[in-house]
């Protein structure tokens, strides 16, 4: 009997080491990019000019983020969208505090590098975790002006994973009470309908 | 003296207010098989709970407020602000149950920018927001563009005279048809048929570039939705720089134009007056000013040498002009870029754009091309008599569907509404000053809420302090409803309170 206790102790904490882990992992944070989105849409050469430029324009960056939406193929390229924001690494379903708007950017990468990302981003899912590396631009002559980065080289960092949102139960309870209620208010406006305020005139 | 209301004028006040909110909660029935079909069962759950939250109000304020009286010019004028105001505080309940705000406060700011088609938003996480919820922000924005007194106009109204006056109250005053109901109908008539056409063209341009075709939908028809009801919102936080295509851009150029134009402009046309678009003061005023803001912007832009060539340059200049002039409130460029790379000038043009604004009976906001075209002849024509013999008569008149003479009524009905706008874009400004804002920035944001654009220039966010969003809050209501039907309720309030 002691014996059984024993084993079934060790299973229950491989169990939960093996489960723990990946939690852990998954929710380990990843250093802050350098220049972040932000800074890239911000940083000025000289602060209030816009003639002088955006001061990382034109330079290569290394730039990670969320693949968020989808990947849109365009012949042997194709553009993703990369979040570094506060819902990188989990987002609101999962627990996450709110920490602002999304931020991120568009990244112009060879079409078959995209094929390495497993997971884009969305309700039902938490988006995999890449790293580009390329050139930003500030306005982009090739793609209309658009701010985007151009990237050489792409690198899985953690992969994405299907995001769960259970319901909680005073949710249901809720739901059920108040149908129930405009069920019955329904009914009693039909049937009292007819008798009415006697009208007065305007 | 104030007259103090009786009960009859709160019974018909509340009879109709709960027609709107039950059309509201009927309208929740497609975000709702939306998440169905995604198998988004909690925010489905969170639909259930806000349809049956709108029923119970509806249904609730009809049943204590039973009367056969029919509204008068006040009772719709105060139906109107105030069904605005409840079907802001229950649509906000998906939005609240879905985790993605800070606040209440941040939900109703949301719904009320998309019932007033401004497409300011302070959800926070949108990339990871339902498919559910993304309909209903795009649904509220649709429907609002219509008006959503509108909706239940359509479907929810049957032969009451008094229609005309909630109608009117909502900041509509055209009859495309002898009867109030039809024109309900006639304006959901040409909204939906140009719903079928944009959002195919739009599905069929993103599948072109790359999206899945469930995704190229969904995307195409709320894009849609955001254009023509010159919303504004999107799915994705990029906006629609997101889709990275000037095909997408041009299609979008056109629906945002088009929901620009007063629905009696669209009907006339529907009826096969061609010519009316040519004629018509408002595509004039808006044709002047927009080409105007544009030259403008694209030679500061040019100056500046924000962007790498001429194409890249006029891309830009002109989607976010028209954006802003149409008030749609689309964006190529992150909100920050305003400050960033159009500079001072570049965000002064573009508050200018946004506060002339749309068309009237438009879905669109701000001063208005009517207005602005006939302050426009009024001046002229003022200039022509001080160049005239005194002896000489000058008449002077505009084209809106028929010819119509100016009179000193009309032109001083448009001064009065363009100094309400004017000095509600300034007092917005003010307090965004003394936040601490940059005086543009401020001006930018605060025109942008109150003629429904939609632009940001980065000041609305989740963390900008309360009383500036309860003042963009009241800025978008105040010019959505253009002024009388909000002063028509407080007025209402205050004689409940101070009436004899």
């Amino acid at each position: 009997m002691r014996r059984l206790a024993t084993i079934a102790a060790a299973v229950a904490l491989i169990a939960s080491v093996s489960v723990a882990v990946p939690a852990w992992a998954s929710d380990a944070p990843l250093p802050p990019n350098k220049p972040d989105s932000t800074e890239l849409i911000n940083k000025m050469n000289v602060p209030g000019d816009v003639t002088k430029g955006l001061f990382w324009n034109g330079k290569t960056v290394t730039f990670h983020g969320e693949a968020i939406g989808e990947v849109m193929v365009r012949g042997d390229y194709a553009w993703i969208h990369l979040n570094d924001d506060a819902y990188m690494i989990k987002n609101v379903e999962e627990g996450a505090k709110l920490g602002g708007y999304n931020s991120g950017m568009a990244v112009w990468i060879p079409s078959a590098q995209t094929k390495t990302i497993d997971t884009y981003g969305d309700y039902q899912h938490e988006g995999s975790i890449v790293e580009i590396e390329g050139v930003f631009n500030g306005a982009c002559k090739e793609h209309g002006g658009d701010m985007d980065i151009h990237a050489t080289s792409l690198k899985v960092l953690r992969e994405g994973h299907v995001v769960a949102d259970p319901t909680p139960p005073w949710k249901a309870i809720l739901a059920v009470v108040l149908a129930v209620a405009a069920g019955a208010l329904y009914w009693a406006e039909r049937k009292y309908r007819h008798i009415v305020a006697p009208n007065r005139g305007v | 003296m104030i007259v103090r209301p009786r009960k009859d004028d709160h019974l018909v006040i509340g009879k109709y207010t709960g027609k709107v909110i039950v059309g509201v909660g009927l309208l929740m029935v497609i975000p709702l098989l939306v998440s169905l079909g995604f198998g988004e069962w909690d925010t489905a759950i969170d639909f259930v709970i806000s349809i049956s939250a709108c029923l119970v109000f509806g249904f609730g304020t009809q049943l204590f407020c039973r009367t056969e009286k029919d509204m008068n010019w006040s009772h719709g004028l105060v139906v109107a602000a105030g069904a605005w105001i409840w079907a802001t505080a229950l649509g906000a309940l998906p939005h609240y149950l879905s985790g993605h705000a800070g606040s209440y406060l941040d939900t109703l700011f949301d719904v009320m920018s998309g019932y007033t088609t401004t497409g300011l938003y302070l959800l926070q996480d949108l990339d990871h927001v339902a498919n559910g919820l993304n309909m209903w922000r795009h649904l509220l924005t649709y429907a609002g563009g219509q008006g959503i007194v509108v909706v239940a106009l359509t479907f929810l109204f049957k032969g009451t005279a008094g229609a005309y006056k909630v109608y009117v109250g909502e900041g509509k005053d055209e009859r495309l048809m002898p009867n109030v109901i039809q024109t309900a109908r006639a304006i959901w008539l040409v909204s939906l048929t140009w719903l079928g056409v944009g959002t195919v063209a739009l599905t069929a341009t993103g599948i072109w570039l790359g999206q899945g075709p469930v995704r190229a939908f969904f995307h195409a028809m709320w894009v849609f939705m955001g254009a023509w009801s010159t919303g504004g919102f999107a799915p994705q936080s990029y906006n629609t720089l997101w889709f990275h295509s000037l095909t997408y851009e041009v299609i979008c150029i056109v629906i945002m134009i088009a929901g620009s134009f007063n629905f009696a402009l669209h009907w006339a046309m529907w009826s096969g007056d061609r010519k009316e678009i040519r004629k018509n003061v408002e595509t004039i005023s808006m044709f002047v000013t927009l080409t105007l803001t544009t030259m403008i912007a694209t030679f500061w832009l040019a100056k500046a040498n924000v962007y790498p060539d001429a194409m890249s340059l006029f891309r830009k200049v002109f989607y976010q002009i028209v954006s802003g002039h149409t008030t749609t409130g689309f964006s190529t460029v992150y909100a920050r870029a305003f400050v960033t790379q159009w500079g001072t000038i570049g965000m002064v043009v573009t508050t200018i754009a946004m506060a002339i604004g749309a068309s009237a009976c438009s879905t669109g906001g701000g001063i208005k091309g009517i207005r602005m075209g006939i302050m426009s002849k009024a001046f002229l024509q003022d200039i022509r008599r001080m160049i005239s013999p005194e002896s000489a008569l000058i008449a002077q008149k505009f084209h809106h569907i028929r010819d119509v003479w100016l009179d000193d009524g009309l032109v001083r009905s448009a001064l009065t509404i363009s100094i309400a706008y004017v000095t509600l874009y300034a007092v917005g400004t003010v307090i965004g000053v003394l936040y601490g804002y940059p005086i543009a920035e401020a001006a930018f944001e605060m025109v942008s809420a109150a003629s429904n654009t939609g632009l940001s220039a980065g000041v609305t966010a989740p963390s900008m302090p309360d009383l500036l969003k309860i003042t963009y809050f009241f800025g978008m209501w105040l010019g959505r409803l253009e002024f009388m039907s909000v002063f028509a309720l407080f007025g209402y309030a205050w004689s409940i309170v101070r009436g004899k």
